[in-house]
């Protein structure tokens, strides 16, 4: 029988396990007193100490009436005092970098989280340029004009900030919360329910030989998630034919502007992302296939630097031929790089002091002098990237059947999965948190079992349809972006096809999908920021005129079938 | 009348944990029988479903956070507004602060009698808030179920025993409770009273059984054209949400026949419960309240009315609660 002695036994192999650590990061399980033979009984049990998980632990112990009333125990697979001890130098960066929505930022204030997040590591976005590669239609996004604001902070739509950090600023702030028991560096290895009649309790066996029984278990445990597969929930959804090469880049600081605009290019292989992480060094998401992924990731990084500059200016055509020459050419050293993007660059007739050459220009010169009209438009020249970041990893979409199970819940990976198009994988997650969190408080105050349906239900009720509607948006996003028809391009260059998704892609970063709109923030209606965002579409393919003009006269009643044509292959590869 | 079926004290004996020991059995017939014995088999045999979310008192089960948000609610708007009125609420050395709103254990303290718990669904609620609970039902087998599914909850402790008793169930009825001394702070019967045969003496027990200054909450359904169209035309004949034969409408009460049963004295020269009504029939909300609780399909939950749509929102399911004068 498991009684205090155990316990005693179990604390001291914790604590031990901890020695030389300097935090006293790790707690004792409390002898509950009614706690059977064999297992340890908890209110609360969390599985997976990533940053959905943690932010749970730490919503639930920051909430007054929950304290004392619900005990929560987290368990993660992996090592948390690494991350919790992580420190890098101010000028170097983790190549995980999440864009965190003003909703998020309130959220993670709230719980008393934010404090201890470095915010020096952190970057506001003040605007955000995203444009058409084959089109070149522009979309900017400007916090100021659009009157987007955090509570008394400054004019940011988002903030972007090293997952670590994230992570780190979650594990300080549950080291204040006595409510939260830590398990790290042990692994769920089985689950099964209790034999105890009526009751058909997750029994969660962990690595250490301990046995938990739950009266909640969340599935915070990432996208194979073991909670998930115990509540027999189906997760549909499917890989895309895309990899994200992630890496930090270095460049000189900019001279006419802060380093606080965000840049998104669609290509039709993927979209390349630059975020702005500080004056000199900024985060790059990039989509595009397995085998270049291979290719970018194993190269030269003087390579990998041309190509950014590349993928970022030279016409698609022109980055699709590059990309060719990378496969066949492998080994291409960075000067014949250079070379063919040089050749290209005059084929183009873009002139070497234009804001779209790169390869004859030093970065450190770029920025000197009065700036080319077109450099606002574009991402600083990287000139280098810091050494061991860079990195890919699969892109996939998943979305659960279901958040709820018998005394389960899922939230963050565990539940869904999106693409980082539009960054808001880990805000669904940290919504999920949020949400679930209020649901457990609700439940306690009105006497429920917080582990049953009842109490639960409206956790899906506020998440389920919320995520699903980011997740179609961004999935349609990305599929209508990967074509290159005319027609296709053309709807989307004029806003028609992609209205929808953009509200909705609007919605989440000014924070209405996080759950809570502050309407102070957000000025006029959601249609006069979708009717801005248009205009400024259809003035750019205007300026570029890269679509046929030809195009552009055609009658409403086409416009219409071509709405059509536009959502077929979303559709098609959805079944 | 609650009959012992055969072979009941050894079904009894495994809830032998709760206070309600054996010397209370067998129990002679209560005085007044207000128990139907066609109700009484017909629940027992739906007993093993209590517990299902999503079986056939799915609509329970969602309506009972609601409920106990009405109990919440009451509660603490009368100990905001008498802190020392509450009979025994407060242990007598301390000075009691009222629970504020954010509390969840407001009914700390607190004896609570549950009469006709079913499968304990409310009596769980009430004893997780604080309240040390004891829920009686007419049926042995619901008793049987409310026990076994609250003892696998190592958060309630269901031995009387210890001191920190919280929730106990016993096979007896609310006329056969009342002969005994004990007294308590709430009595709430959820959902009963419309399936009792003699609704005035099953009233006027759970009123014997509250303390002086103490709350009865009840809930019912009131007999309306709409009630009929919604509770037995749509849920138990036309989408099946409940068995049929769950309610019989005649037995429906209305909240004018409550208020008006607690506008007289309970017994004579008692004062009664509620002293005075408004023209349009309504209780004072420091002795009575009556408020609507409306089913919404659309959205799969119920909702409690607003208390300024009474009258007309409680034209099929409401809760009532009512105060016992301190005297
Ligand atoms: C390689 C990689 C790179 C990424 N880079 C980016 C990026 O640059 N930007 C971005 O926005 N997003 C990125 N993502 C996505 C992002 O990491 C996720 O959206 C986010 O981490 C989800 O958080 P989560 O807490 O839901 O799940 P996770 O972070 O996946 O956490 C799940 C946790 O559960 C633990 N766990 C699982 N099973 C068990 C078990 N049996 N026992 C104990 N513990 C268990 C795991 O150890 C893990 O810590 C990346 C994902 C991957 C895989």
């Amino acid at each position: 029988m498991r009684g205090a002695s155990s316990n005693i036994r179990r604390a001291v192999r914790v604590a031990c396990r901890r020695r030389g650590s300097p935090q006293v990061l790790w707690r004792y399980f409390s002898d509950s007193g009614t706690d059977a033979p064999g297992h340890e009984d908890c209110d609360v049990v969390v599985v997976g100490g990533g940053p959905a998980g943690l932010a749970l632990a730490s919503a639930l112990a920051s909430k007054r009436t929950l304290r004392g009333s619900v005990k929560v125990t987290l368990v993660e697979g992996s090592d948390l005092s690494k991350i919790y001890n992580w420190d890098l130098p101010p000028d170097a960066f983790s190549n995980r970098v999440v864009s965190l929505t003003n909703a998020t930022l309130d959220f993670l204030d709230e719980i008393g989280a934010w404090t201890h997040v470095d915010v020096e590591r952190t970057c506001p976005i003040e605007e955000m340029q995203v444009w058409d590669g084959i089109s070149d239609a522009r979309m900017d996004f400007n916090a100021a004009a659009l009157g987007i604001s955090r509570r008394g902070g400054s004019n940011q739509m988002a903030r972007l900030t090293e997952t670590l950090n994230l992570q780190r600023g979650l594990l300080r702030r549950l080291r204040e919360q006595p409510n939260v028991t830590l398990l790290d560096n042990t692994k769920v290895m089985n689950i099964s329910e209790d034999d105890i009649p009526g009751g058909a309790w997750p029994m969660v066996q962990l690595s250490d030989g301990v046995t938990l029984r739950a009266r909640l278990l969340v599935g915070a445990d990432g996208i194979n998630s073991p909670v998930r597969s115990y509540s027999k929930i189906d997760s549909y959804g499917w890989d895309y034919p895309t990899c994200a090469i992630v890496a930090t880049l270095l460049h000189p600081p900019r001279t006419f502007r802060p380093n606080t605009c965000a840049y998104q290019r669609f290509l039709p292989t993927g979209p390349i992302a630059f975020l702005p992480l500080s004056p000199t060094a900024s985060s790059l998401v990039w989509s595009t296939s397995p085998a270049l992924a291979a290719v970018l990731t194993k190269t030269d990084p003087a390579v990998l630097t041309s190509m950014i500059n590349a993928a970022f200016r030279l016409p698609e055509v022109s980055v699709r031929y590059l990309h060719g020459h990378l496969l066949d050419v492998p080994s291409l050293s960075p000067d014949d790089l250079r070379a063919e993007i040089s050749f290209r660059e005059q084929a183009h007739a873009i002139a070497p002091y234009s804001a779209l050459a790169s390869a004859n220009v030093h970065p450190a010169e770029a920025g000197v002098g009065i700036p080319d009209e077109g450099a606002h438009g574009l991402p600083p020249l990287v000139a280098d990237i810091q050494p061991g970041t860079v990195a890919s990893f699969p892109l996939r979409f998943r979305h659960a059947e279901a958040y709820i199970g018998n005394r389960t819940a899922l939230i963050g990976d565990a539940a869904h999965v999106i693409h980082p198009l539009a960054g808001q994988g880990l805000n669904l997650g940290l919504g999920d948190a949020a949400a679930l969190a209020r649901c457990i408080q609700t439940a306690v105050m009105h006497g429920g079992d917080i582990g049953s349906r009842t109490a639960l239900v409206p956790y899906t009720r506020e998440r389920y349809f919320e995520n699903h509607k980011m997740m179609s948006a961004v999935d349609k996003l990305h599929k209508l972006y990967a074509s290159t028809a005319p027609p296709l391009v053309w709807a989307r260059s004029t806003g028609v096809e992609v209205l929808n998704e953009l509200d909705t892609l609007k919605a989440g970063i000014i924070g209405a999908a996080g759950g809570r709109s502050s309407a102070h923030s957000v000025p006029g209606s959601p249609w006069e920021m979708v009717a801005g965002g248009v205009e400024t579409l259809v003035s750019g393919t205007r300026v570029m005129g890269a679509v046929g003009t030809g195009l552009r006269s055609v009658a409403g009643g086409i416009l219409q079938q071509l709405g059509r044509v536009a959502s077929g292959p979303g559709k098609d590869q959805r079944e | 009348m609650a009959r012992m079926a055969p072979g009941e004290s050894q079904a009894w004996s495994w809830t032998a944990r709760g206070w309600a020991s054996r010397s209370f059995l067998p129990q002679p017939p209560p005085p007044i029988s207000t128990v139907n014995d066609a109700e009484v088999s017909h629940f027992s045999r739906l007993s093993a479903l209590w517990w299902d979310e999503r079986g056939e008192f799915a609509l329970l089960h969602k309506m009972n956070p609601h409920r106990i948000r009405f109990i919440r609610e009451k509660v603490l708007e009368v100990l905001q507004a008498q802190p020392d009125a509450m009979s025994a609420a407060a242990p007598a050395s301390s000075t009691h602060i009222p629970p504020s709103l954010e509390s969840p254990r407001v009914l700390e303290g607190m004896d609570v009698l549950d009469v006709g718990c079913g499968g304990g669904i409310l009596s769980e609620s009430l004893a997780r808030l604080g309240a040390n609970t004891l829920a009686i039902d007419a049926s042995a087998e619901n008793i049987g179920i409310a026990t076994r599914h609250a003892a696998a909850d190592p958060g309630l402790t269901c031995s009387a025993a210890s001191a920190s008793a919280t929730l106990s169930f016993r096979h007896v009825t609310a006329e056969t409770l009342v002969q005994e001394p004990k007294r308590f702070d709430i009595v709430c019967s959820m959902e009963v009273v419309e399936h009792v045969d003699n609704p005035a003496a099953f009233l006027r027990s759970c009123a014997e059984l509250v303390k002086p200054g103490g709350h009865l909450f009840l809930s019912t359904i009131a007999r309306t054209p709409l009630s009929y169209l919604l509770t037995i035309m749509a849920a138990e004949k036309v989408f099946r949400l409940v068995e049929p034969g769950t309610h019989t409408f005649s037995k429906f009460v209305n909240p004018e026949e409550l208020i008006g049963f607690f506008t007289k004295p309970l017994m004579p020269g008692a004062r009664p419960w509620i002293s005075r009504t408004y023209a349009h029939g309504l209780p004072t909300r420091i002795e009575a309240e009556v408020r609507g609780i409306v089913y919404l399909p659309w959205r799969g939950d119920w909702v409690l009315a607003p208390r300024e749509t009474t009258p007309w929102s409680t034209q099929a399911n409401y809760l009532f609660w009512v105060r016992k004068p301190i005297e």
